[in-house]
């Protein structure tokens, strides 16, 4: 027998669409494309780009500098570790499915009405003050809607795994590789 | 041969005696039993081929070289992390050594409740004797276990539980912990090492970079129609058909039942796909007042079963050492921002334990979604939710009466103790649906379940599918349940056992 609410939440359904809310929000989500007007990017970055939009690019190095955090204690930041390039760099290569799925949730995570629809907020996660932006990340973390919940680690994932999987940041924990004395 | 995407220029067309799917422990171990047995074997493999020196000892090649999706593999919530490997010798080439029996508990329940014939213990006895011998799996001595390892086996002896040194599979091991991104010094007897070698040198093709998209079966005949993948880009280069008699499915748990609902064969069950077990998995980190180094040394060598099948129901959970490589921490440890960077600060002296629960009422499904992929889906059911939560406190008190400070559960909001008095409060407050905790799995087995009724299995007891003759499927998929221990030995004793019952039946398969 199984645990009703447990089999509930983690039955077969699409990455996101984890309810008829979740479905909403996504199909919702292609009437407010991610618009690239007004977002200055460096050339030299936007040449770089094989997966984000600029404006993409700019929510997602906005969104890892607030995931990775920073301790002001001369560690670096996501920025500095590359980590929205290295991201676009995986996302490129990444199944299809992967990459519809990942357009759909920046456009959910950023867009004022979104943040409106869940937080009663009237501003972009761009134009947030980082302190909103972090108590709106905790908001996804501990949402009680799933697709919610899945979008966090969707995002988590994608910004640990480029910041910690660099070099640059293993000085700060200590890790000096695999030839590490035991 | 091995024959790598890059070394071809136009598309391939070959016939063989048999042609397997996948070069894991499935496909490995067949392809050098049926090609030693001098069949025309030829084995594809959708993952790249490395020398053990090609092995770059970082998470940043592992993970975009062997692993799928670059380990971010999961349930389509992403609730349960699906670890398995992508490349020639598939998950054995990025594991980490454990190797262990299956226990006589499982193979009497497979018997009983399935009918499987011929996979008792006296039965898989000489199997197993043979695959320790020949990838020389023995236990450390006790001067090898590093920290991680130290926590369970000294943990658990002060608290009277049962905890012992695991099989390994390694020869000549430098301890240099990098067994989950390939051995980079052949030390790890993978099947890359072992089994595909001896199958090349008795004359088995290897493709690699090749990825099957479809079986065709006309008459006795089958056809492998798949793409020619480029490694970097992951695009198709070109395509390929391999013609047999025999095809033997060793793709995997998660992409067997795959490849099998595309080709519309061997489902008149309605059992492909079903049936999947995660071994889950979740984790306690231990913060320690000493250096732990917890990604140095033999990554696992330990274990604590004193809780496995102790009610006698089948269930149950046991505890292994984790290395907790800097992603894999920090992807485990809650929360995000500073208060996460402050405990990833912490990094040296955490102490990680890994609690792996044997389902009895959990299953998961694979299907195949809207790009021809898997869809994975996992229902947790209340015994086993409530043997991880036993797990949990379990393992808590293991790293506690081992010296750690204060323990910290995977939930996303943070949980935390500092001493035994409030786990039972805080764990019932916790929350537990998907992506409340981190869950993993690094052993997905069934979806293709052996047994001996064609109305709810896919093969019989000797791998081969009720419903297409001289079609097999074997790896990880067959089995009917859980295991409950790390699966290496197991599948290596199945496909070893299934590939020799080929070889004697081979002209009445093909008949």
């Amino acid at each position: 027998m199984l645990n009703p609410g447990i089999n509930d939440s983690y039955s077969r359904r699409r990455f996101l669409k984890q309810s008829t809310f979740g479905v909403l929000a996504l199909s919702a989500s292609r009437f407010f494309p991610v618009f690239d007007s007004g977002v200055n990017l460096p050339p030299q970055i936007v040449g770089q780009l094989r997966f984000f939009s600029p404006k993409e690019y700019l929510i997602v190095e906005a969104m890892a500098d607030r995931m990775i955090g920073k301790l002001n204690d001369g560690a670096p930041s996501a920025s500095q570790v590359d980590v929205p390039l290295r991201a676009d760099k995986f996302l490129s290569g990444a199944d299809p499915e992967i990459q519809e799925q990942f357009h759909q949730l920046l456009t959910v995570f950023n867009a004022p009405a979104f943040t409106f629809l869940f937080d009663f907020r009237l501003s972009s996660f761009i134009n947030m003050k980082p302190e909103d932006q972090d108590t709106y990340l905790e908001d996804w973390m501990t949402s009680i809607i799933g697709f919610r919940r899945t979008g966090f680690q969707a995002l988590k994932r994608v910004s640990l795994s480029m910041f910690y999987t660099e070099s640059r940041s293993w000085k700060e924990i200590g890790f000096e590789g695999f030839d590490a004395p035991r | 041969m091995i024959i790598e995407s890059k070394d071809i220029s136009k598309p391939v067309r070959e016939s063989a005696d048999v042609c397997i799917i996948g070069s894991g422990c499935g496909g490995g171990a067949s392809a050098k039993i049926l090609a030693e047995a001098g069949k025309k074997v030829i084995v594809i493999e959708e993952g790249g081929y490395f020398k053990t020196d090609e092995f770059e000892s970082t998470e940043e090649f592992a993970f975009s070289n062997l692993y799928r999706q670059r380990a971010g593999q999961a349930t389509d919530n992403l609730a349960v992390t699906v670890l398995q490997g992508k490349c020639v010798g598939g998950s054995s080439t990025v594991n980490w050594t454990t190797s262990l029996r299956t226990p006589d508990f499982v193979l009497e329940q497979w018997a009983k409740e399935f009918g499987v014939k011929g996979m008792r213990t006296k039965d898989l006895d000489p199997y197993f004797m043979r695959i320790e011998k020949y990838l020389n799996v023995h236990v450390e001595p006790d001067e090898n276990h590093n920290l991680q390892n130290r926590i369970i086996l000294d943990g658990a002896k002060k608290l009277g539980y049962r905890a012992k040194a695991t099989g390994r599979n390694t020869r000549d091991c430098a301890k240099i912990g990098a067994c989950g991104f390939g051995c980079p010094i052949g030390a790890k007897m993978s099947v890359n090492v072992t089994y595909i070698p001896d199958a090349v040198k008795a004359g088995a093709t290897i493709f690699s970079e090749f990825r099957a998209d479809k079986i065709e079966v006309t008459g006795s005949q089958k056809k492998v129609l798949g793409a020619i993948v480029d490694r970097l880009t992951q695009k198709q280069v070109s395509d390929f058909v391999i013609e047999a008699p025999i095809v033997v499915v060793s793709a995997s748990s998660i992409f067997s039942p795959v490849l099998l609902l595309k080709s519309k064969l061997a489902n008149s069950s309605g059992q492909v796909g079903k049936h999947l077990t995660f071994h889950l998995t979740s984790a306690l980190l231990g913060t320690f007042d000493r250096s732990m180094y917890p990604s140095s040394g033999i990554p696992q060598s330990a274990l604590c079963d004193e809780f496995l099948n102790k009610n006698g129901d089948g269930g149950g959970f046991w505890m292994e050492a984790v290395p907790a490589t800097p992603t894999l921490a920090a992807l485990a440890i809650p929360g995000f921002g500073g208060e996460h960077r402050k405990l990833m600060q912490k990094y040296p002296s955490i102490g990680a334990t890994i609690v792996l629960v044997k389902e009895i009422d959990s299953e998961g499904t694979v299907t195949v979604n809207d790009y021809g992929r898997p869809s994975i889906s996992y229902d947790l059911g209340s015994r086993d939710l409530d043997y991880l939560k036993q797990g949990l406190k379990a393992t808590a008190e293991v790293q506690f009466a081992a010296g750690a400070k204060e323990v910290l559960t995977l939930h996303a909001r943070m949980t935390s103790f500092k001493s035994l008095d409030d786990i039972e409060k805080k764990l019932a407050r916790a929350d537990w649906g998907p992506n409340e905790i981190a869950l993993y799995s690094a052993h997905p087995l069934g979806t293709c379940r052996m047994g001996e009724d064609a109305r709810n299995s896919v093969v019989d007891s000797h791998c081969q599918t009720h419903d297409v003759k001289g079609l097999f499927v074997i790896d990880g998929s067959v089995t009917p349940t859980s295991l409950g221990v790390n699966p290496q030995i197991t599948l290596l004793a199945i496909s070893e056992k299934s590939a020799e019952w080929i070889v004697e039946n081979f002209n009445r398969i093909v008949g």
